[in-house]
């Protein structure tokens, strides 16, 4: 048989660490509904060692890592699986549960090994201590070992959001340029446009977070650049989680990127009107989607981006039962980058000051809006993904916590969707303070979160700027 | 220190090395393919060079400037050149490091190396190299980018500006104190409920990607057509005319037939649709013209050529929407094509074609190509048109003879007493190809004037110097009248008696009864039995023939 070239060998580990963390999952799941001697239990359990014991023998020894929302094996970070995607968050829930940010098999593995891991494991869930109870039962083995969960340090941090911001400027003033240079009937250059989406790919596969950070940032006056860069990263984000490929991120990106671009044809004095739109400017205002498709096919060829491009365009209103606009006449259904598009578009917009409501929505509440639209105006399952990737609060939520302290939701929670972390910005005592950042997944000694949301407020009724905070 | 000198002059060497390999890699593999073996020369030399070097350190990096590469601070490579500048090449698209780690397997180094050979001077070409070497997602070759450049100039302080404007609109405090008291008078949040995604979530996802991996025309192609309905000036309809045009010749360049047609059925269903107004219909109409410009029967003909699994009757049904402007490039790509496959069905197009229009087909007539000119008389023959004789009779002095006896059978299928003459004169000419053309083409005739030149012909006294295969050609063509002159012509024939010359005598006799066994005409068999012992043993066997056939039916 000839041997396997270094790609495949690369694609079996990743393979291979994606089965540990699967079948480890379903270990825990199995032991969680049924007594650890039934025989749901000890087949997993069976087929777990079977995998873990394999690697043992090669590695002298397997750990299996959980840092931030990313499980490593032996130091390779395992990727993402959609196929795996519910056992991959079920494993990660249940780590940060329990504390532990480490699970050290040392030396090959017999099932009564398995069975004392389950049991600290099931007693940990029901411990307010549960690291230490699970650390507890693992004395009994010396064959497994575990480390506590460690906390990402706030300092790294900085540099990175440095990063982070100035490729979302760039971002922000390419598409500005693109715009500009559309309208003047110049050349744009596609290849500058993929690297500017690359560069978002990449900073939401390694600091989604931060970067979805960014899109609070709303700039009324530069709205048009801000949400076309907005709805491209979060729309990578929402093909992230639901398992595309780097390639189809880009393509992604890059048609979310172009998704308004028809707005170049509305008179920049209807589009900054500050008054409401008459019957006729809105005509005007609903035939962007057409325009979006002209400007696309007229940028250059027809290839598969431009085609994707059009597309999207031109659907992006149109609505899931297609009750939108443009109206058509024998159409039938949308396109799947358009239905991710049109479900953050409408995030994105609604949680904008913009033309065509002046006043912003929370985000949460506009996550209620759309909840009522799903299935009508826009994907539900779609939606379903989006909802548990930005989580109950979005970034940019300004909340009332049960300390007394108001702050600013900073990032959401992949597992926890209720408990982000907050920036605090006004203290227990009514001062205006400027952090620390609390994580809302925190306990005290005795087990009680030590701060809870319980209140939503609306920033614009108090001309709150958002973007000043999370700068 | 002199030994510690010498290593590093060493390394700086090793590293030149490697430059020069690369450079050398660049060039050749865009000149051969994978299979050539210089192409997999380079490959082991380039690996070799690597290994060789990264044995015994940990990484190979090279900075990048805009004329020269660097090892270790030391120029391994400069170039002032605007073309052939391998620094410039990798620092126009922002590259300013390249770092090869220990352990780099050769077919990464091989799709490293395949990278620099693309031709991204192609104006078709999209990608730059970080984006390919992004692609790529490189174990052993790191790289660092300077995105600055992606930024016009104009816009480079865009951030200081953006993120100065942002802090100036700083939050009142007192706005701030406001929402912090107010927020107790607030209703407690609800909160929204998240369901968690399920594996029936997921698997409907799944089932929705794979889907949507469909090429995507066919829906670019339906919002055109949706588009139509909502034009409002002359040059929205010119704009999706031209989109449609595009998609045409992308679907033709990417030989999705099935979709030209959709394209064009929709096109002819569009235009039926009285809400449809004039000028809408008058750029829809001209669809026709442009499937079959030379344009995309040029990628037609590529196609064709190409050896793809091609569905023929798809063609034939796009054929059906050519309009007569489509002939003549279809005439031209028709000598071009390499293939039988290719050119039938260019042929089979221009037989339905040409029943429009017959005289734009007959132009081809005059192609300097004699293959062409045959494939016309072919096509001409097909449409089975008489007026299609006024243009063979112009050919039939063409100096092919191929193209001779091509418009020989063709007269003789369309018949009509305008080609007697000249297939008369075919009788006499000096290739026997031509001469056994004719005599073929008047028994296609049929006729009693065909029939009386052929009968006259072979009463000629010349006619027994004829080969026998002539010879026997005019007798089995006569005998398809089958009625009592040619019956009696050709026992009066057997019946004849010669002193001299009874060789050639013979020849002309076997010939007749083979004819007779072809009548079909019992009487002859009487005739026949006479020569079936005969001591010529031409003549013996060919009479034997025809009794066997008569008798045996």
């Amino acid at each position: 048989m000839a041997e396997k070239t270094e790609k495949q060998q690369e694609r079996e580990i990743h393979r291979t660490s994606q089965d540990v963390v699967n079948l480890l999952s379903v270990v825990l799941r199995t032991a969680q509904i049924h007594d650890s001697s039934n025989v749901a239990v000890t087949t997993a359990i069976d087929k777990f060692l079977a995998l873990i014991n394999y690697l043992i023998s090669i590695e002298d020894g397997i750990s299996l890592s959980l840092v931030g929302e990313f499980f490593y094996l032996n130091e390779i970070r395992i990727r993402y699986s959609l196929e795996y995607l519910l056992n991959f968050d079920f494993l990660i829930r249940e780590f940060k549960k329990r504390e532990i940010g480490k699970v050290f098999f040392k030396q090959p593995l017999k099932p009564e090994d398995m069975q004392i891991f389950l049991k600290g494991f099931i007693a940990a869930g029901f411990s307010d201590s549960p690291y230490e109870v699970i650390n507890e039962v693992l004395s009994e083995t010396e064959r497994i070992e575990i480390d506590r969960l460690k906390k990402i340090s706030e300092g790294g941090t900085v540099d990175t959001r440095k990063v982070i911001k100035k490729s979302y400027y760039n971002a922000v003033s390419f598409t500005k340029g693109v715009i500009n240079k559309i309208r003047a009937g110049e050349k744009v250059n596609l290849k500058k446009a993929k690297r500017i989406v690359e560069t978002m790919v990449d900073q939401i596969l390694e600091e989604e977070k931060l970067l979805l950070g960014m899109t609070v940032i709303k700039d009324y006056d530069e709205y048009t650049y801000h949400h076309s860069v907005n709805v491209s990263i979060l729309s990578i984000a929402l093909g992230q989680r639901m398992g595309l490929n780097k390639r189809m991120l880009t393509e992604l990106g890059l048609v979310a990127l172009f998704h308004d671009i028809g707005k170049i044809e509305i008179p920049e004095e209807i589009l900054n009107k500050p008054t409401n739109f008459t019957d006729d400017e809105w005509k005007l205002i609903k035939m962007h989607p057409l325009w979006g498709v002209k400007a696309i096919l007229k940028l250059r060829g027809l290839d598969n981006i431009t085609i994707k491009s059009a597309i999207v365009a031109f659907e992006h209103h149109l609505n899931y039962d297609l009750s939108g606009y443009p109206k058509v006449t024998k159409y039938h259904e949308l396109d799947f980058y358009s239905r991710i598009v049109s479900v953050v578009d409408q995030y994105d917009a609604m949680t904008s000051s913009r033309v065509y409501s002046r006043i912003p929505l929370a985000p949460d509440k506009a996550l209620s809006i759309m909840m009522e639209r799903a299935g009508t105006q826009i994907d539900p399952l779609l939606f379903k993904f989006f909802i548990n990737m930005v989580g109950v609060f979005p970034i940019g939520t300004l909340v009332m916590l049960d300390t007394k302290e108001m702050g600013l939701v900073y990032e959401s929670d992949v597992v926890f969707a209720d408990r982000p972390r907050v920036l605090i910005i006004i203290n227990r005592n009514g001062e205006r303070v400027n952090g620390p950042v609390v994580n809302l997944t925190e306990k005290d000694d005795t087990g009680k979160y030590l701060r809870t949301i319980v209140k939503t407020l609306d920033p614009n009724k108090y001309r709150i700027n958002l973007a000043e905070y999370l700068l | 220190m002199v030994i510690l000198c010498m290593e590093i002059a060493e390394e700086i060497k090793e590293a030149r090395d490697i430059l020069q390999v690369i450079l050398k890699a660049k060039k050749l593999l865009r000149m051969y393919p994978p299979n050539n073996p210089i192409y997999t020369k380079t490959l082991e030399e380039s690996f070799l060079k690597f290994k060789q070097f990264l044995d015994y350190k940990d990484n190979f990096t090279i900075n990048i400037r805009q004329n020269s590469i660097l090892y270790d601070d030391e120029p391994i490579y400069s170039s002032n050149e605007k073309e052939d500048n391998l620094a410039l090449f990798f620092f126009k698209d922002g590259l300013r490091q390249l770092t090869f780690k220990k352990g780099l397997p050769s077919d990464e180094l091989e799709e490293f190396l395949k990278i620099l050979a693309y031709d991204f001077e192609h104006e078709a070409f999209d990608e730059d190299i970080v984006t390919l070497l992004w692609e790529k997602d490189f174990q052993y070759i790191q790289y660092i980018v300077d995105e600055a450049f992606l930024i016009d100039e104009e816009e480079e302080n865009y951030e200081v500006v953006a993120e100065k404007k942002v802090k100036e609109q700083v939050t009142d405090v007192n706005d701030l104190v406001r929402a912090y008291f107010e927020g107790f008078q607030e209703e407690e949040h609800k909160g929204i409920a998240i369901v968690p995604l399920t594996d029936k979530d997921l698997k409907m996802l799944v089932e929705e990607i794979e889907r949507d991996s469909s090429e995507k025309i066919g829906k670019l192609i339906s919002i055109l057509f949706e588009i139509i309905y909502q034009t409002v000036g002359k040059t929205d309809i010119e704009d999706i005319f031209a989109f449609l045009r595009d998609s045409v010749k992308y679907c033709a360049e990417h030989g999705d037939l099935a979709m030209i047609l959709e394209i064009l059925s929709k096109a002819e269903q569009t235009i039926k649709d009285p809400v449809i107004g004039e000028r809408e219909k008058k750029y829809l109409t001209m669809l026709n013209q442009y499937i079959g410009s030379d344009e995309i029967i040029s990628l037609f003909a590529e196609l064709f050529d190409s050896g793809v699994d091609i569905d023929e009757g798809l063609f034939n049904n796009i054929a059906l929407y050519f309009d007569k402007n489509a002939i003549e490039p279809l005439i031209k790509y028709l000598g071009e094509l390499k293939t039988i496959r290719a050119r039938k069905i260019i042929i089979d197009s221009l037989v339905s074609l040409g029943k429009k229009d017959i005289h734009s087909i007959a132009k081809g007539l005059n192609d300097e190509r004699w293959y062409v000119v045959r494939n016309i008389i072919y096509i001409l023959r097909k449409i089975a048109d008489k007026r299609a004789i006024e243009y063979l009779l112009k050919t039939i002095r063409h100096p092919d003879v191929r193209v001779k006896k091509e418009v020989i059978k063709t007269l003789g299928e369309l018949g009509g007493r305008e080609v007697i003459q000249s297939l008369r004169e075919c009788l006499d000419d000096p290739d026997m190809q031509v001469r056994i053309a004719a005599v073929k083409a008047f028994g296609n005739i049929a006729t009693e004037p065909a029939k009386k030149i052929l009968l006259d012909k072979i009463s000629e006294k010349s006619f027994k110097d004829k080969q026998f295969e002539e010879k026997k050609d005019f007798f089995e063509t006569i005998s398809r009248w089958k009625d009592e002159d040619v019956f009696n012509f050709l026992v009066k024939i057997m019946q004849t008696r010669s002193f001299f010359n009874r060789g050639k005598l013979f020849e002309s006799k076997a010939c007749a009864a083979y004819a007779l066994g072809l009548t079909g005409n019992k009487d002859a068999i009487i005739v026949l039995e006479k020569f079936k012992d005969s001591g010529n043993k031409l003549l013996r066997d060919y009479s034997n023939i025809a009794l066997r056939k008569l008798i045996n039916g």
